[in-house]
């Protein structure tokens, strides 16, 4: 006999968000996990599952331990502005660079954007060696700088706001044309601002990278006041010297919390921007 | 205000995609002129032209006294509203409207008058603070022509700026557009596919099609005298009924043409410039062919369908050895007419078009 509509919905509707749960299970367990080891003051069960995932004797005392153990501040404070400067710059790059490709008509446009798509089939260790020589070159080793000059221009950012512009209807821009706007104008004050979801889109994900970047900083930055936190507290927690796994997660969940406050302020902004634009 | 004149505008696409084939035409100080035109004929193309968005190939653009080709589309003088709206999302009503206002560095204060001016003709003075996207279809569109109107300029574009709206709001922003035309007395120039807005609209309405003006003129003009089958069938609803038929005798004053089967019917048309024997075309409007009962004195007819709309009532007629199925169109209500019933039908003279083998119509002579 064939199931009544309503039974047919609750059981389609049950399995959606079993598999929803699921997926969030899946992919917040390390998190989890790391919180709770973090919490455990003791760490006899962080091996043990599923009791790891509740801690053991609850308190900070591993958080405040990673205080006295490595400069957390210090990291924190380099990561923040290499971060913060990657994201402005990356930005601005991937903004110049994406408008012209998507809305301007000049010779070798194709072609460039090509070539400029071509640099994703390359890892990114490729660029090291060259990219370290420049640096070299430019005096800019082991500075702020020299971390993160190479990362500000990234095909992926280009890509994407050029795939923003293109989406934004001919109107838009035919109408600020007829209102006076140069070309400047019509980027700065119509088009990004209509496509901003688009670039917190691509300063979150700038930010995460950055801010989980570990071989380019580890590479050209050799002072320890001058690391980030992936690097310095990879250096100072972990190896045959470590003292203790609780003290490592501790610090993940550290490390990670800036990154999530982040994207709890520009989650607001990932909502389409060009709602009441057009029919 | 401004008069605009085209001088032999071309555009072509590529190297051989020519889209605007050629176009003289003279719009005047303050007039309405609609180009209408199915989709593809190049009215939008041409509109953008006259704006700045399109390049002109070749042919002079003037608007005043003044070749505007080459001016940026903000100098022109030129306000253009969009069928898609295209208002600034990101914006409040007040500074969509301000835009353009700021960008030319007036002073604050001017902005403001000019746009509580534009949202008080309007009647969006209420909406002024609010987002695009928390207004209705005909609000945004009184936004996007609010935003025209605080420009002042010499000349307004309207590209086709009712298709978005439901039947019923078309109507109102009808009316609301030719009283605005009325107030402001600018030259306004609107782009559309229907030819009702042309017609009710329109001091002259240009008829456009494939890139080549059919027929310029006021919209009775047009509708009494198309200058050619294409005008004849586009405007108009329903469409002129179009039969294939055959000179067979030239008067001073009319023209006698055979249908197949050897229905005669007389037109009062100049046609000496044919001559018997040549392949026409008969015309004649569903509201101008008369309907009489079986009995009566006509051509013998077979009603195929009917289509009662209140107002008028809609009967599909076959005559028997023409391949069309003619349209008449009757007022008031009919519920005696039913299918497949035996009528008559009368093709007045005066009323009847004939258009020789080009298509082109005989003058008529009443």
């Amino acid at each position: 006999m064939a199931l009544g509509k309503t039974t047919r919905t609750v059981i389609g509707r049950t399995l959606h968000y079993a598999g929803l749960v699921l997926f969030a299970i899946f992919t917040a367990f390390p998190f989890i996990w790391a919180l709770s080891v973090g919490l455990s003051q003791d760490a006899s069960n962080i091996w043990i599952f599923p009791r790891a995932f509740w801690p053991t004797d609850p308190s900070f005392g591993w958080f405040i331990r990673v205080f006295h153990e490595m400069p957390f501040m210090t990291y924190l404070g380099n990561s923040a502005l290499m971060s913060f400067w990657t994201v402005v710059g990356v930005t601005v790059v991937s903004v110049l660079a994406g408008y012209p490709l998507a809305r301007l008509k000049f010779a070798g446009r194709n072609l460039i954007f090509v070539a400029i798509i071509a640099t994703m089939m390359l890892p990114s260790e490729v660029a090291l060696v060259p990219n370290f020589i420049t640096m070299k070159h430019l005096g800019l080793l082991n500075t702020m700088t020299g971390a993160i000059l190479p990362n500000i221009a990234g095909a992926f950012g280009i890509f994407l706001m050029r795939q923003a512009f293109e989406a934004v209807p001919q109107d838009l821009i035919d109408a600020a044309r007829v209102d006076g706007a140069t070309e400047l104008q019509i980027m700065w004050r119509i088009m990004v601002p209509v496509c901003a979801p688009s670039i917190a889109a691509l300063a979150i994900f700038t930010l995460v990278n950055e801010w989980n970047d570990y071989l380019w900083p580890s590479i050209v930055l050799n002072s320890k006041e001058k690391l980030p936190l992936a690097v310095g507290v990879f250096n100072d927690l972990t190896g045959p010297f470590a003292t203790s796994t609780s003290l490592v997660m501790a610090a993940i969940v550290m490390t990670i919390i800036p990154v999530l406050i982040f994207f709890a302020f520009t989650q607001r902004y990932f909502v389409s921007g060009l709602d009441g634009a057009v029919k | 205000m401004a008069s605009v004149t085209l001088r032999d505008i071309k555009k072509t696409y590529g190297k051989d995609v020519q889209v605007i084939k050629g176009v003289d035409l003279e719009i005047k100080n303050g007039e309405f002129v609609v180009f209408v035109g199915p989709s593809g004929c190049g009215k939008s193309t041409l509109l953008r032209m006259i704006a700045g968005l399109e390049d002109i190939t070749s042919g002079d653009l003037l608007i005043g006294d003044t070749i505007a080709n080459d001016i940026h589309a903000s100098k022109r003088g030129i306000a253009m509203v969009f069928q898609s709206y295209a208002l600034y999302p990101h914006m409040s009503v007040y500074d969509n409207m301000a835009f353009s206002l700021k960008l030319s560095g007036e002073s604050k204060e001017d902005i403001d008058r000019r746009v509580q001016r534009a949202a008080t003709i309007l009647q969006i003075t209420h909406l002024l603070e609010r987002k695009p996207k928390a207004l209705s279809g005909g609000q945004r569109q009184r936004v996007a022509i609010g935003r025209a109107i605080v420009r002042e300029p010499e000349v307004f574009l309207f590209d086709e700026p009712l298709s978005n709206l439901d039947a019923a709001l078309r109507l109102n922003m009808r009316v609301e557009l030719s009283k605005l035309h009325n107030d402001l007395k600018t030259t306004m120039i609107y782009v559309t596919h229907d030819q009702v807005e042309a017609m009710t609209l329109a001091d002259r309405i240009v008829v456009l099609n494939a890139g080549v003006i059919q027929q310029v003129g006021s919209p009775l003009e047009l509708y009494e005298h198309p200058s050619n089958l294409f005008v004849a069938g586009f405007l108009g609803s329903p469409k002129m009924n179009l039969l294939e038929a055959q000179l067979v005798s030239l008067e001073a004053e009319a023209a006698v043409v055979r249908l197949p089967k050897g229905i005669t019917v007389r037109a009062a048309v100049n046609a000496n410039s044919g001559k018997v024997g040549d392949k026409v075309t008969l015309g004649i409007r569903p509201e101008h062919v008369q309907l009489k009962l079986e009995g009566e004195e006509g051509v013998p007819a077979r009603i195929d369908l009917i289509e009662h709309l209140g107002d008028i009532v809609l009967a599909y007629v076959e005559v028997a050895g023409v391949n069309e199925i003619l349209c008449v169109k009757l007022p008031g209500n009919h519920p005696e007419l039913k299918r497949g019933a035996s009528v008559r039908l009368v093709f007045p003279e005066k009323s009847t078009l004939v258009f020789n083998e080009q298509g082109l119509a005989f003058k008529r002579t009443c």
